[in-house]
């Protein structure tokens, strides 16, 4: 089978959905953080396969360049993402994010 | 391209970067001080717009990551200011332990800010986006005592790396489509033909990540939880500085970057394309906003209530449209972050004072602290938009420039919905007036008289940004003729 656009583009977008999916269902931050994450790299897949198959190649590689960033802005949002769950469970006691009812109205 | 000239010219992020890492380091030597990593930041600040207003006139770096122009150097130092105007409000807050790291991300924030506004690229939009965001978590997270301030930290984060994700995925269908991230190039791509779904598609997830940031309805979720419980210095800069960064933002990628897929939100006529979206989220951010902040009884809440209506007004802006649209809906962004930090500045010495900040804990402050309650008045009527103070001239601005456009005045169903939710909104303004004014403090309160020292430099900040906000409604022609004049 070759590999075509078509095919990197559903993949991430089975993978961006999957993420979205579990961000939105699971109660517990870590498995959020992980949805989140997998956004992210449905995002660079895109990237990485619009760059190898656009048909004139840019001079500069945008896509390659864009997805470099990402990752390592992705490695300071899980760092971020992680020091705040630690911040809520020295609170809570849990990382449950429906037990985080302190701030209602 | 030297590096001396890549120096001059992003000489204020430098300088950012530079104090930023300097006020780290006087506060890893010493984790009590308080006065000089405030002074040293707010020095910074300072130095870094002066070095601002010394740019020239017009350059572009790589391709357009760093555009300078006089609409992105007049908003780094809108930016820059409302930085510097948070770092007394840090200073005199004590429950903040380690003032110089707090300041060191309030410094590191600022940078993602004047990155937004700096650049016509998407790749250092989305950095700019996420050096912001991820500093405003932190700050949103700082108070490790209150159980408060983790809850909206990570609640906040939540929302706002989901939102960053989908602006992502929606920024790469975007270069995808177009095969380019320059904002001026993407113009040109749009323009040549039909626009195809995927593009589509990526607008409009793109579009979500910056409904989030100005906190629009149905994307506002995050807003009341992280205005409530973040400290009251974070607040301040996420309602101010966040925020007119991303309409600056905004209104570039909408007005320039997509701006062959403007479609129209007329009544009778609407086209697909983004302006019928952007009038969807001002219409529900209008309605929703303004109802549910009349049930709010914490001050923090409903200022995060009017917040969203507020988000909603100033879409109209961009709406609209043009240079007419655009310039007012920077003017509008403009006063309303002066108001707010000052209303936060307000609620921040009302805490402190009494240990809370619902509407109870305000109630006697016109006799305790006449002059912080006159501002406090004024900041509110700003709000509500009442004459002749700068929140009223802002929204003539607003609504007129929508009134006008569209054609056949197609925006009138947009404006007539506006008008009601100012109307809508002066009772719970007014009603914040009201405890402050007409009721008596509860007897023998226990945290009463707590403190009234250390109060001299918030108090003074507040009475300089109310001090603002009435002449700019004397004389709004000043600031809105610099605007006018550096929108392109």
């Amino acid at each position: 089978m070759i590999a075509t656009l078509q095919i990197f583009l559903i993949i991430s977008a089975a993978l961006f959905s999957i993420g979205l999916l579990a961000a939105l269902s699971r109660r517990h931050a870590i498995f959020i953080l992980i949805g989140i994450e997998m956004m992210l790299a449905a995002a660079n897949l895109n990237f990485i396969a619009f760059w190898q198959f656009s048909p004139v190649r840019a001079p500069q590689p945008v896509g390659v360049m864009f997805v470099i960033f990402t990752i390592a802005i992705a490695a300071a949002e899980a760092a971020v993402g992680l020091a705040m769950v630690i911040a809520v469970y020295r609170h809570f006691r849990t990382t449950n994010v429906d037990q985080l009812t302190r701030l209602k109205g | 391209m030297s590096y001396l000239n890549l120096l001059k010219l992003g000489a204020p992020e430098a300088i950012v970067v530079l104090i930023a890492l300097a006020v780290l380091t006087i506060g890893l030597t010493n984790d009590r001080a308080r006065g000089l990593p405030g002074v040293v930041a707010a020095f910074g600040i300072l130095i870094a717009i002066w070095t601002t207003a010394r740019l020239p006139q017009q350059a572009s770096l790589f391709g357009g990551m760093l555009v300078i122009s006089p609409l992105n150097s007049l908003f780094k130092m809108i930016c820059l200011g409302l930085a510097f105007v948070t770092v007394p409000l840090a200073v005199s807050e004590k429950s903040l332990r380690n003032p110089g790291e707090y300041l060191a991300m309030l410094l590191l924030g600022t940078l993602g800010l004047l990155l937004l506004v700096g650049s016509e690229e998407l790749l250092m939009i989305f950095i700019g986006l996420e050096l912001l965001g991820l500093s405003l978590y932190v700050m949103a997270a700082f108070d490790k005592t209150d159980v408060r301030s983790a809850e909206a930290g990570l609640k906040y984060y939540l929302f706002g790396s989901t939102a960053s994700a989908f602006t992502l995925f929606g920024i790469s269908l975007v270069y995808g489509m177009s095969g380019t991230t320059s904002l001026a190039l993407i113009t040109l791509k749009l323009g040549m033909g039909p626009i195809q779904p995927l593009m589509a598609v990526g607008i409009v997830m793109t579009l979500i990540g910056f409904a989030f940031k100005i906190a629009a309805a149905p994307f506002h979720l995050w807003a009341p939880d992280a205005y409530q419980g973040a400290p009251v210095p974070s607040s301040a800069f996420i309602a101010s500085g966040s925020k007119v960064a991303a309409f600056v933002v905004l209104g570039k990628i909408v007005l320039i970057g997509f701006a062959p897929a403007h479609g129209n939100a007329g009544w009778h006529m609407m086209q697909p394309g983004w302006s019928p979206i952007l009038a969807a989220l001002a219409a529900f951010s209008i309605l929703l906003g303004n109802f549910v902040a009349l049930a709010q009884t914490n001050v923090r809440r409903l200022l995060a209530y009017s917040a969203v209506a507020h988000a909603g007004y100033t879409l109209l802006g961009l709406v609209a449209g043009g240079r007419d649209g655009f310039s007012a809906t920077l003017f509008y962004t403009t006063i309303y972050a002066i108001t707010l930090i000052g209303a936060f500045g307000v609620v921040g010495m009302v805490k402190r004072e009494t240990g809370g900040d619902d509407f109870q804990n305000f109630a006697g402050l016109a006799s305790r602290r006449p002059l912080a309650a006159g501002c406090m008045a004024i900041f509110m009527l700003s709000l509500a938009g009442l004459p002749p103070l700068a929140g009223f001239f802002g929204k003539f601005y607003l609504f007129s420039a929508a009134f006008r456009s569209g054609g056949n005045h197609g925006l009138l169903w947009l404006v007539v919905l506006a008008l009601f939710g100012s109307f809508v909104s002066l009772y719970y303004y007014l009603s914040v007036l009201k405890v402050i004014f007409v009721d008596q403090p509860p007897a023998a309160e226990p945290g009463q008289g707590r403190t009234a020292a250390g109060q001299f430099l918030p108090l003074a900040t507040i009475v300089i940004l109310a001090a603002a906000i009435l002449i700019l409604g004397v004389l709004p022609g000043t600031l809105a003729a610099v605007i006018t004049k550096s929108v392109p």
